[in-house]
């Protein structure tokens, strides 16, 4: 009786055991995520809707000619400074032209379509392009040499496309920023900083993601020419 | 046999017939009997040679200095044959300081003073590692000189290559052919799906023109594009065999569609492969995607290659 019982406590250590390593295997298997290629698409994004619409980006295999991070390969077009993209509201140019693709053109090769995507798979990709554009023009922008600008063209400027969002003028940042700070300021509002969220949890902020949807369309058509224009206004206030 | 089959029969007949198909041509002697006599390459699937386009590893610039991680890959995926591009090869001139058209003189003398000796010593690199280098990929146009041409040609068969093969188009294609003949090589023009363009290689007619500019010229067969352009590639390739150096092996959807992953597109990939090993066609498949993927790139080729393994099972 005693032996029995030493061999089903036994029988029973022995299956813990393997119970516990294969549970720790999983949760490793888990954490790393294997088949996930790291060096090409870069580390996850810290947002997951917009790291599915990464994914949804390179899957679908606009990277292979646009590049993760837009920089292009060959002869496709660099979508950091395309037109289209830059007067795309919420996907809707870049989804048409998904959808047609560009059979006509003096390119090798063509722009494929895309029409058997579902909308949202569509969507995505916008999504992810816009994202990638702001991130990459954010950069281009301050690592340019800040130049003195014109003040009279930077007031045109503001007039135009911050006037009716900030009708004080924003008088007195002067006071509080000097010229490079102003700049960042005016790419990336501190209280909008953080990459616009599409989790659902952030549905309820529509005022900030009005405001963060407007400073990023801004941001993906500055040049440091009307940046550096702002700035000399604003530095005047 | 249907009346399709027996219409692939006698359209293949007019056309071996209008393009002069020949078995003599050097090239082909020379394609054929490489293949026969390479019994150790890794990379040979029921009689079929499979090799590797390396524009599959996205994520590795084409440049001299990644040449050696290439090699390992290539290695890495079990391929014995590769069709190397020649940003591979070639130095770079472009720099700080020297315009455009310099950096392209540097090159175009380069090109006629040293690259037969480099070449050599990168056939070496590959040889090293059990890899052969079937083509060189140039994309050559109208700004390269007699010359120049000819000194591609000799660096090509320096790096043990077949022929050389780009994306020129017609217009080219016609001025190059005169060239491979010099070298006992062929030339190699690979299809795209731009079908606006009436100088671009794109579907059957216009490859049957580039064919006919000599007969040293080659085609070399993209499922993809062809799919892409609403081509037929099984009907090409029963047709036209005789002067098909290789494949890019790649799936696609018709219609312009995008680039899928094997299987998912509308490229008749099995079919191709199992065309060339019931045949024995001495057809080089080059894999190669431009699908996207969030694997490793060499991952994925392997599941490339182990879809062609299974085809051909």
């Amino acid at each position: 009786m005693r032996r029995l019982l030493l061999c089903c406590c036994g029988l029973i250590v022995l299956v813990s055991v393997s119970v516990a390593a294969q549970s720790s295997s999983a949760s490793a298997t888990t954490r790393t995520r294997a088949s996930y290629d790291i060096d090409f698409i870069g580390p996850p994004l810290a947002d997951r809707v917009m790291q599915q619409a990464k994914e949804t980006y390179v899957v679908f295999g606009c990277a292979y000619c646009h590049g993760v991070t837009l920089t292009p390969r060959g002869e496709a077009t660099d979508l950091t400074r395309s037109a289209l993209v830059g007067s795309d509201t919420n996907g809707d140019r870049i989804v048409a032209l998904l959808r047609a693709g560009i059979p006509q053109t003096a390119k090798l090769s063509p722009m494929p379509q895309f029409s058997d995507l579902s909308d949202r798979q569509l969507h995505d990709i916008a999504r992810y392009i816009h994202y990638a554009r702001q991130e990459s023009r954010y950069r281009q922008l301050v690592d340019a040499t800040l130049g003195a600008g014109d003040a009279t063209a930077g007031k045109a400027q503001f007039d135009q496309q911050c006037a009716s969002c900030h009708p004080d003028g924003l008088v007195g940042i002067a006071r509080k920023y000097d010229a490079p700070t102003l700049r960042d300021r005016l790419l990336r509002p501190r209280g909008l900083a953080d990459v616009q969220s599409f989790e659902v949890a952030a549905l309820r902020d529509t005022k900030n993601a009005a405001a963060r949807a407007s400073h990023n369309h801004l941001l993906e058509n500055y040049t440091p020419t009307n940046v550096a224009n702002l700035v000399a206004y604003l530095s005047t206030r | 046999m249907t009346r399709r089959e027996f219409g692939r029969v006698v359209v293949t007949t007019a056309s071996a017939a209008v393009l002069g198909v020949r078995r003599s041509g050097a090239a082909v002697v020379e394609q054929a009997g490489g293949l026969a006599g390479r019994g150790s390459n890794r990379s040979i699937v029921g009689g079929v040679q499979f090799g590797l386009q390396p524009f599959c590893y996205h994520d590795l610039a084409m440049t001299p200095e990644n040449r050696a991680t290439l090699v390992q890959r290539l290695v890495q995926n079990g391929m014995g044959m590769v069709e190397l591009h020649a940003t591979w090869v070639e130095p770079r001139f472009a720099a700080p300081g020297v315009s455009a058209e310099a950096a392209r003189e540097k090159l175009r003398a380069w090109r006629a003073g040293s690259s037969v000796d480099h070449c050599r010593i990168v056939k070496k690199e590959f040889d090293e590692a059990g890899i052969e280098i079937f083509t060189y990929y140039v994309n050559i146009d109208d700004r390269y000189t007699d010359a120049e041409i000819d000194a591609v040609f000799a660096g090509a068969k320096a790096l043990g290559a077949r022929g050389c093969i780009g994306s020129q188009g017609l217009d080219v294609t016609r001025r190059v052919a005169q060239f491979p003949g010099r070298h006992g090589m062929f030339v190699g023009v690979h299809n795209h799906d731009n079908l606006s363009d009436p100088d671009a290689i794109n579907n059957e007619a216009s490859f049957v023109k580039a064919l006919g500019f000599s007969p040293d010229v080659r085609a070399t067969l993209d499922t993809r594009h062809f799919t892409a352009a609403n081509g037929d590639c099984i009907d090409f390739l029963q047709k036209y065999h005789e002067r098909v150096s290789s494949v890019h092996l790649g799936d696609r959807r018709k219609n312009n569609g995008r680039s899928a992953p094997f299987g998912e597109g509308d490229a008749p990939l099995i079919e191709v492969l199992q065309l060339i090993r019931d045949n024995k066609w001495p057809i080089v498949v080059l894999l190669e995607f431009e699908h996207g993927t969030l694997r490793p790139a060499v991952e994925e080729v392997q599941l490339m290659f182990d879809y062609c393994k299974r085809a051909l099972s």
